[in-house]
């Protein structure tokens, strides 16, 4: 019974992927992004160049005086691959949720819900298999967005990346493959969840509009430093101490704002990538154990998320009807 | 396997408290051909929801070769085919890769072959790597059928296979249906309300009048019974047969 | 003809719960932002209070009110960014459902002694309606922020600059309800022609000022643009490309109008919004030539 079970839900995965390779609307936005993709990787990568021309020039410069002490690299190459990060949190996610819709209202659309429903195939099966051939897709275009990446910097910005980036750079594609997974599974649950899938299309875009842009924006907005431009606090002639010092007095406001901020999955997903691409300075002089410390808060929401909208998806894929409601008697 | 090959006992279902299906007590035997009548709204759609599990019944008990369509419901469906009454599949695909998919999940041993095998067996090879959404309804019905059968159920359900057929593709239909049951040995049950139908197909008819079973027999007892009448037309409306 | 065609197009769309969701997000969004600049407010008054202490502890100067280097209006600058993001995809929305919901009917109005012309004018006038109200609503809200934040009534220029910044913002949106109904005019398959008008504003918001400036698309949430890497050869060649990116055209003509970046001539405002009206003219160019081909004999389907 268990190899029938797999071998059913491998032929759903099989034909998910079918469908999104066959999907004009999924081939618009996947070209939407890859190319946004490239485009900031290769424009980053053009600007590294430049500066680590510079770079390796001071350091001949200064090898060919006898200087000893040569200030080391401050350059990071995965800092190159932000923008191709921010791409996946925003457009990445538009991209699963439109997979996950398509996987309910293609069923519905084309009346084959019943036909499915009629074979030896639980809705569990039936969701289990969908979201492994979403993550067949998701996972090729996560490697696909990794190998431009990889080939950019080295390249055009000249600099291959080592064993422990390139390791670090899969974690965080790894954690790319999890959050849109997450998106995909919220689509495919609001458009089970409605009796007209596009409504549930509509309050999916709705929820990711949220948690991906508002709820970051509001975060950064309130905070105490962005409220003039070029910060408050050296405004007012304050240097790092008197900061901390006097957000101390502001305690209650920065919990209210990094709550704000922990609400949304889209957050942790980004500083969690950022932390694996050395994006934030702070990150980058720490050992690969640190750094998962550091952001282990960030794991442990994602892993939430991961787990819970997955669930909620098989729960609706369970509760849909299998025959539209109001049909034939 | 022993046993009639379709039995439901105080059958009923409502929908939103309406009910739809009263106390259907029916037994169909195996190999029959089994004309299900009714007018519109009748319940005959809902009787074949139910039987292949698409719904649950409110009340009541079916068996489909011997196992409940509540409890037992994957042993039923591994054992029925089912065409529903607006054929669509997936239009991305071709009707190869249709009838593949549904092999697979029929839990078919090798569904390449089988699916070349029942697409000759209904003459339509030539349509196996077309894009279904290309075809006509007469193409699609014919693919729709060829996915039913494809894993060889024991018991077809058919609903209004007929709908938007022109005459040649309802003659089609109609040799195909005696084919399976001949060759395969397919019991099958049929809605219609094309009644011209029956006579020529069913060796069974029910007649189902606002979801009450009121008459089953053998179409041949049926003939008998009402010698006097000049159609099948008249004899359903005597039975009953016709809105209220 | 044509205000008949919009006046029923109001009525469908205040029925559609989806609209008065999406609608309902937008006017909370814009309470939000004035619940955030009287946040902002609050946040620098106290700041500096605490400054002005722990100075003094230090027998330091008290350093200026930075209060007085926020500009007036700056209250308002989270709807620079609300606006591109909500509103437009608001619009999207609006434009779709103008279209598609039609379904049937749409051949129905065609057997009456309506033109394809007045019933694309009669859609595009619904639209620019229902994006007017709510944009009047939204000032409307911002008005009462200015209001509570400032314990006073703003002045005529700060409301000239309002009215000003609403009805740029309304240009901007219709570009956007345009194009939506332009992808349902364009494909049948309701969530195909949605997602595609959401493909095109994903485009316009977050890819194509990449090229243009090298902004992330984070930094496109961000109200102010600081456009980087702009002496980079790369740029200067594609800032040639500039007035096309209307997001930033937008945020920059925006930032003028409520004058929260330093204020430039007017002209160059006005050269900021220029690329938004000519998009807008030539997208109601571009839907009437669709409703004329249109085939309305078909009805927009779910798939």
């Amino acid at each position: 019974m268990r190899t029938e079970s797999r071998r059913r839900i491998l032929a759903i995965a099989h034909h998910e992927m079918r469908a999104a390779t066959r999907s004009g609307v999924l081939h618009a936005l996947l070209g939407i992004l890859i190319v946004a993709t490239a485009g900031s990787v290769v424009i980053a990568s053009a600007v590294y160049a430049s500066r680590l021309a510079d770079y390796q020039a001071y350091r001949a410069a200064a090898v060919a005086g006898g200087v000893t002490r040569i200030a080391p690299s401050p350059l990071a190459p995965l800092s190159l691959l932000r923008g191709a990060f921010e791409y996946i949190e925003i457009i990445g996610s538009v991209i699963a949720i439109t997979l996950g819709y398509l996987a309910v209202s293609r069923e519905r659309a084309n009346k084959t819900l019943p036909l499915l429903l009629s074979r030896p195939v639980s809705a569990v099966e039936l969701a289990a298999g969908s979201f492994i051939g979403a993550l067949g897709v998701i996972a090729t275009l996560a490697a696909a967005s990794a190998t431009v990446a990889v080939l950019s910097v080295g390249l055009i910005g000249h600099d291959w990346l080592n064993l422990t980036q390139v390791g670090k750079l899969f974690l965080a594609f790894i954690a790319a493959i999890v959050y849109m997974a997450t998106f995909y599974s919220l689509g495919a649950y609001t458009a089970a969840s409605s009796k007209a899938a596009a409504n549930g299309l509509m309050v999916a875009l709705g929820i990711w509009l949220i948690v991906v842009l508002l709820l970051p924006q509001i975060g950064d907005t309130l905070d105490a430093d962005n409220q003039i431009p070029g910060g408050l606090f050296a405004a007012l002639g304050l240097g790092h101490d008197g900061e901390v010092q006097i957000l101390q007095h502001f305690a209650t406001y920065e919990t209210v704002r990094t709550s704000i901020e922990a609400a949304s999955f889209a957050k942790h997903f980004e500083r969690f990538a950022f932390a694996m691409t050395d994006v934030k300075e702070r990150y980058r002089s720490l050992s690969f154990p640190d750094l998962l410390l550091q952001v282990r808060a960030s794991i442990i929401w994602i892993l939430i998320y991961a787990v819970t909208l997955p669930a909620l998806m098989i729960r609706a894929f369970r509760k849909q009807p299998s025959i539209p409601q109001g049909a034939n008697q | 396997m022993d046993g009639p090959a379709i039995e439901m006992r105080g059958l009923g279902h409502s929908y939103n408290g309406s009910p739809v299906l009263h106390n259907i007590d029916l037994t169909i035997e195996r190999g029959e051909v089994f004309g299900f009548l009714g007018h519109n709204g009748a319940g005959k759609t809902t009787t074949v929801n139910i039987l292949t599990t698409l719904i649950t019944p409110t009340h009541g008990t079916a068996l489909v070769n011997g196992y409940d369509v509540i409890t037992d419901r994957r042993r039923v469906n591994a054992h029925i085919g089912y065409l529903p009454s607006e054929v669509r599949m997936y239009p991305h695909m071709t009707a190869r890769e249709n009838l593949t998919f549904f092999a697979e999940l029929s839990g078919v041993e090798s569904p390449n072959r089988a699916v070349a095998e029942t697409l000759e067996y209904l003459d339509c090879s030539e349509l196996a790597d077309l894009r279904v959404g290309s075809f006509s309804t007469g193409m699609r019905q014919r693919i729709g059928i060829a996915q039913a059968i494809v894993h060889r159920p024991s018991v077809l359900f058919l609903d209004e296979p007929t709908a938007g057929l022109d005459p040649a593709g309802i003659r089609q239909l109609r040799r195909t249906i005696l084919d399976l049951n001949a060759d395969l040995g397919m019991t099958v049950f049929m809605n219609t309300h094309q009644l011209s139908e029956v006579s020529k197909v069913c060796t069974t008819i029910g007649v189902l009048n606002h979801g009450e079973l009121i008459y089953k027999d053998s179409m041949e007892a049926t003939m008998r019974r009402f010698p006097d009448e000049m159609s099948l037309e008249d004899i359903y409306v005597r039975m009953g047969g016709v809105p209220a | 003809m044509i205000d008949t065609i919009a006046s029923q197009q109001l009525l469908s769309m205040r029925r559609q719960r989806v609209f008065v969701v999406a609608m309902g997000l937008f006017v909370a969004m814009t309470a939000a932002a004035g619940a955030l600049g009287w946040s902002s407010h609050q946040t620098i008054v106290r700041v500096y209070e605490q400054a002005v202490k722990l100075l003094a502890a230090q027998g330091q100067p008290a350093p200026p009110n930075p209060f007085l280097l926020k500009p007036e209006l700056s209250l308002l600058s989270n709807m620079v960014v609300y606006i591109p993001l909500l509103g437009a995809l608001l619009a999207l929305l609006i434009g779709h459902m103008a279209i598609s919901d039609d379904g049937p009917a749409g051949r129905l109005v065609f057997s009456r002694s309506v033109s394809r012309g007045d019933y694309a004018l009669g859609k595009i006038l619904g639209a620019g309606i229902a994006l007017g109200l709510i944009m009047l609503t939204a000032l409307a809200i911002s008005l009462f922020s200015l209001v509570v934040v400032n314990h006073a009534v703003p002045g005529l220029a700060v409301l000239g600059r309002l009215v000003v910044f609403y009805g740029l913002s309304w240009l901007y949106v219709m570009v956007f309800a345009l194009i939506g109904m332009g992808a349902a005019l364009l494909s049948r398959r309701r969530s195909f022609s949605l997602l595609a008008a959401l493909g095109v504003w994903l485009g316009f918001t977050f890819a194509i000022p990449q090229f243009t400036s090298g902004l992330r698309p984070t930094e496109s949430l961000n109200p102010i643009i600081d456009p980087v890497g702009i002496s980079q050869r790369f740029f200067e060649v594609t800032a040639l490309a500039r007035p096309i990116s209307i997001a930033e055209q937008y945020k920059a003509a925006s930032g003028q109008v409520l004058a929260i970046v330093p204020v430039e001539s007017a002209s160059s405002t006005l050269s900021h919004t220029l690329p938004i009206a000519v998009a807008a003219a030539l997208l109601v160019a571009a839907v009437i030539a669709l409703v004329r081909r249109h085939d309305f004999s078909r009805s927009s389907y779910e798939d």
